[in-house]
């Protein structure tokens, strides 16, 4: 059996956090960490009241900082699996089992959770564009629910991943550089009811996103060549 | 002639100046070399102007009183990309530092070291985390 360990990343999320919490410890075994980005509202408290190991960070980190955060403490405490979420309720709970026993049947390092009916024209468009540049074969880049393995764990505890913004394209490129499989599970998302998407927030975020991503890309393109000849060498 | 005391005033205090903060240790290491490297060369442009002329000739700059210039903007060009890459990699050191207080402040809270909370047989196979430590 494996330690499997939640992690949410929260800011600002003190409406939501507490049925997200109790949904998760009802529908899986698990220890629940949320890690605070610096939120001004009253998240830490009531999350630890809400019974989940909190991490409080100093300096607002951003969604992937957050996220790693997280996955760092996981490696050190000796989980080798861990469940990613959006701490604001827009996965639901009663879908977590299945996503994670998908993960355990097949043989992904990564399992990603996805919601394709979610996606807008523009992000149809958007991923056909990243899909096409990066050789990713992945519907949803952006989705918060995730499954790591061990080796996705050490891989993305590393400082090689510290300088990524956003869990998404960045880190599923490093991860398939180093050969890892990735695997998608279609699953059911409830609208969100607080706030609104970090990415795709305003024109000039999704401008500044696509600009970066693009770039990363484009600088990553010998190491695709490399992953993709890893892969044909194992047996 | 007074261009050229001009020259030699402003390099010359330029280099003190510099020297001066070294002294002080308000400048470290490789900054305060660069920094010496640049009142170096403003005093020798100073007190020795007819360098700029003999510079032209040899790169075959047909108007020398630009060769400063195209040399001090790609410096200052050189500097900056420097300067950036150093921002990205304190960036990086800040983040990790920042998650690893966070880590440690909830073991803190909690009292228990982390092989107290894995199983033993799994803690004994934790990786040493060479990772751990912050330092480049």
């Amino acid at each position: 059996m494996q330690y499997c360990l939640a992690v949410m990343p929260a800011r600002d999320e003190q409406n939501t956090i507490v049925a997200v919490i109790a949904g998760v410890r009802k529908h899986l075994d698990c220890t629940v960490l949320v890690v605070n980005d610096a939120s001004s509202d009253a998240t830490v408290t009531v999350a630890r009241a809400a019974g989940a190991q909190v991490l409080d960070l100093a300096v607002n980190l951003g969604a992937w900082g957050a996220t790693q955060a997280g996955i760092r403490y996981a490696l050190r405490h000796g989980y080798d699996c861990v469940l990613t979420l959006d701490a604001d309720g827009q996965h639901q709970p009663e879908e977590l089992p299945a996503l994670l026993q998908a993960h355990h049947q097949s043989k992904a390092n990564v399992t990603i959770g996805t919601y394709a009916q979610r996606l807008s024209i523009a992000k149809r468009v958007a991923w056909q564009y990243f899909r096409l540049l990066t050789g990713l074969k992945v519907h949803d880049f952006t989705s918060g629910l995730r499954v790591y393995d061990l080796r996705a764990i050490q891989i993305l505890a590393s400082r090689e991943a510290s300088l990524l913004d956003y869990q998404d394209i960045g880190v599923l490129m490093l991860l398939q550089k180093r050969g890892l499989l990735i695997d998608e599970v279609p699953t059911v998302m409830s609208p969100r009811q607080f706030g609104g998407s970090r990415v795709f927030a305003s024109w000039r975020l999704v401008a500044r996103y696509m600009l970066r991503t693009t770039l990363l890309c484009i600088a990553r393109i010998g190491s695709r060549a490399d992953a993709s000849r890893a892969e044909k060498s194992a047996p | 002639m007074t261009a050229q005391l001009t020259a030699a005033v402003l390099g010359v205090l330029l280099a003190g100046t510099i020297l001066f903060l070294v002294r002080r240790d308000h400048l470290h290491g490789p900054y305060a070399l660069w920094w010496l490297g640049v009142a170096a060369a403003t005093l020798i442009l100073g007190v020795f102007p007819s360098v700029v002329p003999w510079l032209g000739v040899i790169t075959g700059i047909s108007y020398a009183p630009v060769v400063p210039i195209i040399v001090g903007i790609s410096m200052i060009l050189l500097r900056m990309l420097q300067l950036d890459i150093e921002r990205s990699r304190q960036e990086r050191q800040l983040r990790r530092l920042v998650q690893k207080i966070a880590i440690l402040e909830a073991e803190m809270n909690t009292q228990r070291a982390p092989s107290s909370i894995t199983d033993p047989a799994i803690s004994t196979q934790l990786p040493e985390d060479g990772d751990w430590h912050e330092n480049e």
